[in-house]
C-alpha cells in the first residue's frame, strides 16, 4: 500500500491524461456491457412486469400461442375438476390518437367473474358501477380506465374516450376510473378495461378468446392441474404460468441479445486491450524506478502486486464510471428497443423504467476490475522481472524478445490449427463454431505484432518517399515500440473487425431481403389493421375481403392470417393464405421440393410448405411430418416444400388458409395483397381502397413500395447496431491512438528534440507524429479489414447455425470498408493533434537532456 | 559573430534561479572558444541561449547581427539550421538511422534532395574517418565514432558557428584527445567560429580563449 502512495500516485498525478484515457478504456467497455444488458433487461422486464400485475392471482394461463381459440374451450376448462376459476381474456393494443399518449393496453374481461382472479380497486363512488356487472354489460361502450391515465388526459367518469375499432373511431364511455398501483400500473398505467365481448367486436376477433385465466383449487398442485388441463384440451392448447409468457419474448428477441451479448464481449476486450497498453508502457517507462526498487530490496512479487493493485484501482475507477454512463445509455436505449421489438414481433410491453440488474451491475463491476486486473497481469509480470542492473538501458524491453516473438507465432499456429479443427471436425454449429471464432480471434491478436512489423517495414519506404525525414522517423518509431504499437492496432483492429462482421451481415440481410421481396411481394397494395405491419392486434372480417374484391380498381384479392405459434420450441408465424392464388403470382427461391408440386399439395391442404430458417432451426427436412399445435388439436402436415422466406425474423410456416379455418375456427383476416388492374397505378389504388373504406373501418393501406421501404427502415433500425459498433471503433481508435502517440511521443522527446535542435521546422515535427497517426490508422485498418472477412465467416455461420437459421451470403462489404479507411485515417490525424502540438510546444532544453 | 548584451536567464519554480546574470559577450568570427566553470555555473544555459534552443529572460543575442528575440520560432530554426552545428556529450544521434541517414538528417529537413545528401553525407563521413561506417547503425558503434558521426552531422552545412556541450565529456581520455584534434583540424580548414563548454582543463586551455564562468556571471576571460 505504501508503494501505491508513494509510487503510484506521483505517476498518476504526472500522466494525467494517460491515466483517463486508461479510465476511459475499462469505462468504454462497461459502459457497452451495462448499456445494452440493461436496455434489453429492461425491455423483458417490462413485459414480464406487465403480465404479472395483469395476472392477478392467475395460477395458469390456456393459450393457443397468440391466435386466440373459440369460446367454447372456456366450456371444457371450466369443467376440469382441479380448475378452480376460469376466466377469458382479450388483450390487444388499442391505438388512442392522443397526442404524447401513444398506445393503450386494453384488457377485455367478463366482469361476471374476472374480479376473482384480479383486484379493481375502484375509486370512491364508482364501485355500485362495477358491483354491479349487469350495469356494466348492459352498456357495451363500457370502459374504465386508470387514475394516471385520466389525469394526464383530464377526463374523469362519464366522459367519452374515442379509440380506433375495426369498425373505425368509435366512441366509449368512462364508467370507472381505476386507483394507481397493482393492476392499474401495468404498461405505464396506460391501461384500459372494458367488457369481453366488445373486446372481441372492437378488434374483429369474433366469437375467440386470446386466453383463459384460471387458478386451481386448494387441493392440487399447480403441475397436477397442468397435467389436467393438458388432457382435457389435447395438445393443441398450451398451458403454462403467466411467468413462462417472458420466456416466449425472450425468445422471440433472442436474436437481438445475442448481437448485445457479442457486441459487450468486444468492447470489454477491447478495453482490455488499452488497458494491456497503458501498463506495458507504464512499465517501459518506469523500468528505472523498478530497478532502483529492485536494488534496494524490493522482491518481484512485491513489484507485480504494485501493478497488480494500480490496475484493480483504474478498473474499479472506470467500472463506476462505466456503470454510470451505461445506465444513461440504457435509459436511451431502452425507449427505442422497446418501440423496435413492438414493430418488429408486434409484442405487448412498454418500457416504464430501467430495469438496473445488481447481479448485472456486480458482474459489471467484477468484470472490469478482473478485465484490469488481466490485462495488468503480462506487464506486470515483466515488471517483476526487470533485472535492476540493466533497468537503466533504456529501449530493450519494449521490443519482443526472439523467444517471445517464437512463443507467439507458435501459440497462433496452434490457435489457428484449433479452429481448423473445429471447422473440419463439424465446427459448423454449436460448441466447435464458437471455439473456432475464438481461436480465430486469439490467433489474430497474437500475430498482431508481428504484422505491424512486417506491414510497418513495408510501409517504410513509401513513407520515407513521401517525407524521407519525417516518413522514416514514424515507421521507425513504429517498429522500435512493438508493444505500444501492437496493443493500440490490436485493439483498434478488433474493433473495426467487428464492424465488418455486422456491416456484412447487415449487407447480405439487405441483398436477401431485396431479393426475396422481388421474388415474393409483388401486390400492388397491402391493406393491413395498422401501419405496424407486424402488430396483430386487430383482425379484419373475412368478408372485408370480399369487398375489397368488388372494387373496379381491384383485380385479385389474396387474404392472409399470421399468427405466432411455439413449434419445435420456436415461436414461429403461420403464415395461413390462398396457396393455390398466391402460388400463381409468386416464386419464392426454393430450396428443398418442387415449386408447382408444394404449392399443389400445400393448397390442397395436404403439407406446409417450411420457411428455410425454421428447417435450419428446427433440423426439420423435406418429408418430415410436422406437429403444429392450434386449439382444434395437434395439426399433422409433412412439410412438402422448403422456401427462402423473410415474412418473420423467426421464421414462417406456410399453410393453405382452409387448414387455419378449420383447425383454429377463425377466418379472420390481417392483410389483404391486393392486385389492381391493369393500367390502375399504386396511388390510384390506394386512394379508392381508403375513399371506399375509410370512414367506416380501421386499415391502413401501403403500396408495394411504401411496404418495401417499411421492411427496409425495420431492417436498418435492427442494424442500427452496426453504426453503434462504429462510434465504438471511432472511440477506440481516438483513445488507442492519442494513448499511443502521448507515449511515443514521451518517449522520443529526446529524438524529436534533436530533430528541432538539427533545423527541424515545427511543421516537420507535426508531420512526423502524424504520419506515425496515419500509420497507426492504416495498419489497424488493412489488418480489421482482413480480421472482419473472417469474423464475417463467423457471423454468417453463428446466424445461420445459431440464432436466426438465416442462410446469408459471403457479401465483403465494400462499401462499409471505404467509408471505414478514409474514416479511420481523419479519426488518426485528429487523434494525433493534441500529441503533435504537446511535442512542438514543449522545452528543446529539457527534451534534449530528457533520458 | 556572436554578441550577448546583459543576457540573464531566469528559471521560474518553486524558488527562482538565475542560471546567468547580465552576461555581455563578444566571440568574433573564425575564434574557437572554451566555456569553463565549476556545475550550475551556467555553461550549458550560455550554449542552449546562442544556440537558440531556449530564450533569455532578459538581454539580447545577435548572431551576424541578426537578433535573436526579434524572430519567430520557425525563423529561428532556420537560423539554427542554417548557422549553427550541435555537438552534444550524449551524442543525440537518431538510434533508428544509419550513420548517413543522422548525417544527412538536417540537410533532408532543409528539402535537399535524397542523392545530394547523401553525397554530401558521404563527403561529411569521410571526413571524420567514418567513411567505412556509412550504413551502421550508432549502436553499433563505439562512443567515440559516435562522436564523429554526431561531429559529422553538426558540420552538414558547413554551419559558420559550431556548439559543442562537453563533446568529450563521456569518452575516455585517448578518444577524447582524438575528437578534440579533428575539431581542431575542422577550426583550422573550415574556419567556424567554434564554442565548446567543458570541464576539461585539456580541452580549454587547447583553445584560443578561455571564458569562466560562476554563478552565472563571467569571471575570467583569456586570450591565448
Amino acid at each position: 500500500m505504501i508503494l501505491l502512495r508513494l509510487l503510484t500516485m506521483p505517476y498518476v498525478r504526472k500522466h494525467k491524461l494517460r491515466t483517463v484515457l486508461t479510465i476511459a478504456g475499462i469505462a468504454l467497455g462497461v459502459v457497452i456491457f451495462v448499456g445494452m444488458r440493461t436496455a434489453n433487461d429492461s425491455v423483458m422486464y417490462g413485459f414480464q412486469q406487465t403480465v404479472d400485475r395483469l395476472a392477478g392471482k392467475t395460477h395458469l394461463q390456456v393459450s393457443a400461442g397468440e391466435t386466440g381459440f373459440p369460446e367454447e374451450v372456456l366450456e371444457k376448462v371450466q369443467a376440469v375438476a382441479e380448475v378452480d376459476v376460469a376466466v377469458p381474456v382479450i388483450e390487444a393494443i388499442v391505438q388512442t390518437g392522443i397526442a404524447g399518449q401513444g398506445n393503450l393496453l386494453l384488457l377485455g374481461v367478463d366482469m361476471t367473474g374476472d374480479r376473482s382472479l384480479r383486484e379493481y380497486d375502484f375509486e370512491a363512488g364508482e364501485e355500485a358501477v362495477i358491483d354491479d356487472p349487469l350495469v356494466f354489460l348492459a352498456q357495451p361502450d363500457s370502459i374504465m380506465i386508470t387514475r394516471d391515465f385520466a389525469t394526464q388526459n383530464k377526463l374523469s367518469t362519464g366522459d367519452k374516450l374515442k379509440l380506433e375499432t375495426i369498425a373505425g373511431p368509435k366512441q366509449f364511455t368512462i364508467r370507472g376510473i381505476m386507483k394507481p398501483g397493482g393492476m392499474a400500473s401495468a404498461f405505464g398505467g396506460n391501461l384500459a378495461v372494458m367488457d369481453i365481448y366488445a373486446a372481441q367486436f372492437i378488434f374483429g376477433r369474433g366469437r375467440s378468446f386470446d386466453r383463459i385465466d384460471l387458478t386451481i383449487k386448494p387441493d392440487y398442485t399447480l403441475e397436477q392441474g397442468r397435467l389436467a388441463l393438458e388432457k382435457a384440451l389435447g395438445g393443441g392448447l398450451q398451458v403454462d404460468s403467466p411467468s413462462s409468457r417472458g420466456k416466449q419474448f425472450e425468445s422471440i428477441a433472442s436474436i437481438f441479445s445475442v448481437g448485445a451479448s457479442l457486441n459487450s464481449l468486444f468492447a470489454l476486450l477491447i478495453g482490455l486491450f488499452i488497458i494491456y497498453n497503458t501498463f506495458s508502457i507504464a512499465v517501459t517507462q518506469r523500468r528505472s524506478e523498478i530497478g532502483v526498487l529492485r536494488s534496494l530490496g524490493a522482491t518481484r512479487g512485491q513489484i507485480r502486486t504494485l501493478f497488480l493493485m494500480e490496475s484493480a484501482a483504474l478498473g474499479l475507477v472506470g467500472s463506476l464510471t462505466g456503470i454510470f454512463f451505461g445506465l444513461l445509455l440504457a435509459r436511451g436505449m431502452a425507449q427505442y428497443l422497446s418501440s423496435f421489438f413492438g414493430e418488429l414481433y408486434g409484442v405487448t410491453q412498454r418500457v416504464e423504467e430501467i430495469s438496473a440488474d445488481p447481479r448485472v451491475l456486480g458482474l459489471a463491476m467484477f468484470v472490469g476490475v478482473f478485465m484490469s486486473m488481466l490485462a495488468a497481469w503480462v506487464p506486470a509480470r515483466a515488471a517483476s522481472e526487470v533485472d535492476p542492473v540493466k533497468a537503466l538501458h533504456k529501449g530493450a524491453y519494449e521490443s519482443f524478445s526472439d523467444h517471445e516473438s517464437r512463443m507467439r507465432l507458435w501459440a497462433a499456429l496452434t490457435m489457428c490449427a484449433v479452429a481448423a479443427a473445429c471447422w473440419f471436425g463439424g465446427g459448423s454449429r454449436g460448441v466447435p463454431l464458437y471455439a473456432g471464432y475464438l481461436s480465430v480471434i486469439v490467433a489474430a491478436v497474437l500475430l498482431t505484432p508481428a504484422a505491424v512489423r512486417s506491414l510497418v517495414a513495408a510501409l517504410r519506404p513509401f513513407l520515407r518517399w513521401v517525407l524521407p525525414v519525417e516518413g522514416a522517423l514514424a515507421a521507425d518509431s513504429l517498429m522500435q515500440a512493438p508493444r505500444r504499437t501492437s496493443a493500440t492496432v490490436g485493439a483498434v483492429m478488433l474493433s473495426l473487425s467487428l464492424v465488418i462482421g455486422l456491416g456484412g451481415v447487415s449487407t447480405a440481410s439487405y441483398v436477401s431481403l431485396i431479393d426475396w421481396m422481388n421474388n415474393v411481394l409483388n401486390p400492388d397494395l397491402f391493406v393491413g389493421t395498422s401501419e405496424q405491419i407486424a402488430e396483430r392486434s386487430y383482425r379484419f372480417p373475412a368478408s372485408f375481403g370480399d369487398e375489397i374484391r368488388k372494387m373496379d380498381v381491384v383485380s385479385e384479392v389474396q387474404n392472409v392470417r399470421t399468427a405466432r405459434v411455439q413449434f419445435k420450441g420456436v415461436p414461429v408465424m403461420v403464415v395461413a393464405t390462398d396457396i393455390a392464388a398466391v402460388g400463381r403470382r409468386v416464386k419464392p427461391k426454393v430450396v428443398a421440393g418442387e415449386r408447382l408440386e408444394m404449392n399443389r399439395l400445400s393448397a390442397e391442404g395436404k403439407g406446409v410448405i417450411l420457411a428455410d430458417n425454421v428447417a435450419l432451426m428446427t433440423r426439420t427436412k423435406l418429408g418430415d411430418i410436422v406437429e403444429i399445435p392450434s386449439p382444434g388439436g395437434i395439426i399433422r402436415l409433412p412439410v412438402v416444400g422448403v422456401t427462402i422466406d423473410y415474412s418473420d425474423q423467426k421464421g414462417a410456416i406456410l399453410m393453405d388458409r382452409k387448414v387455419f379455418i378449420q383447425y383454429w375456427q377463425d377466418d379472420s383476416v390481417n392483410l389483404f395483397r391486393v392486385y389492381l388492374k391493369k393500367g390502375v397505378g399504386p396511388e390510384e389504388g390506394k386512394k379508392a381502397v381508403l375513399q371506399r373504406f375509410g370512414g367506416e373501418r380501421k386499415l391502413f393501406v401501403m403500396t408495394n413500395q411504401q411496404l418495401r421501404d417499411y421492411a427496409l427502415k425495420v431492417t436498418d433500425q435492427f442494424f442500427g447496431l452496426t453504426y453503434m459498433q462504429i462510434f465504438v471503433a471511432v472511440l477506440v481508435a481516438i483513445l488507442g491512438i492519442v494513448n499511443s502517440l502521448t507515449v511515443s511521443i514521451t518517449d522520443r522527446r529526446r529524438e524529436l528534440g534533436v530533430l528541432q535542435a538539427v533545423g527541424g521546422l515545427r511543421r516537420q515535427v507535426r508531420q512526423a507524429v502524424w504520419m506515425e497517426a496515419l500509420s497507426i490508422g492504416l495498419v489497424s485498418v488493412i489488418l480489421g479489414l482482413a480480421l472482419g472477412a473472417v469474423m464475417l465467416f463467423y457471423y454468417l455461420g453463428i446466424i445461420r447455425e445459431e440464432v436466426a437459421g438465416i442462410r446469408l451470403d459471403y457479401t465483403y462489404p465494400v462499401k462499409i470498408a471505404l467509408i471505414l479507411i478514409p474514416t479511420m485515417m481523419a479519426v488518426a490525424l485528429s487523434a494525433a493533434l493534441g500529441p503533435a502540438e504537446s511535442a512542438v510546444r514543449s522545452s528543446l532544453v529539457e527534451a534534449l537532456e530528457y533520458e | 559573430m556572436i554578441q550577448l548584451d546583459n543576457v540573464t536567464k531566469e528559471f521560474d519554480g518553486k524558488r527562482k534561479v538565475v542560471a546567468l546574470d547580465a552576461v555581455t559577450l563578444h566571440i568574433p568570427k573564425g575564434e574557437m572558444v572554451s566555456m569553463i566553470g565549476p556545475s550550475g555555473s551556467g555553461k550549458s544555459t550560455l550554449l542552449n541561449l546562442i544556440g537558440g534552443l531556449d530564450k533569455p529572460s532578459r538581454g539580447e543575442i545577435r548572431i551576424d547581427g541578426q537578433q535573436m528575440s526579434a524572430v519567430s520560432d520557425d525563423d529561428l530554426t532556420r537560423m539554427r539550421r542554417d548557422k549553427i552545428g550541435f555537438i552534444f556529450q550524449f551524442f543525440n544521434l537518431l538510434p533508428t538511422l544509419s550513420c548517413l541517414e543522422n548525417v544527412a538528417l538536417p540537410l533532408h529537413l532543409r528539402g535537399w534532395s535524397r542523392k545530394k545528401a547523401e553525397e554530401r553525407g558521404r563527403e561529411l563521413l569521410d571526413l571524420v574517418q567514418l567513411g567505412k561506417r556509412v550504413e551502421h547503425l550508432p549502436e553499433e558503434l563505439s562512443g567515440g565514432e559516435r562522436q564523429r558521426v554526431a561531429i559529422a552531422r553538426a558540420l552538414s552545412v558547413y554551419p559558420p558557428i559550431l556548439l559543442a556541450d562537453e563533446p568529450t565529456g563521456n569518452l575516455d581520455s585517448s578518444t577524447g584527445a582524438d575528437i578534440l584534434k579533428l575539431i581542431n583540424d575542422l577550426h583550422q580548414r573550415l574556419e567556424a567560429t567554434i564554442l565548446i563548454v567543458t570541464h576539461d582543463m585539456g580541452v580549454a586551455e587547447s583553445c584560443q580563449r578561455t571564458i569562466r564562468l560562476r554563478d552565472g556571471k563571467v569571471v575570467e576571460d583569456i586570450r591565448r
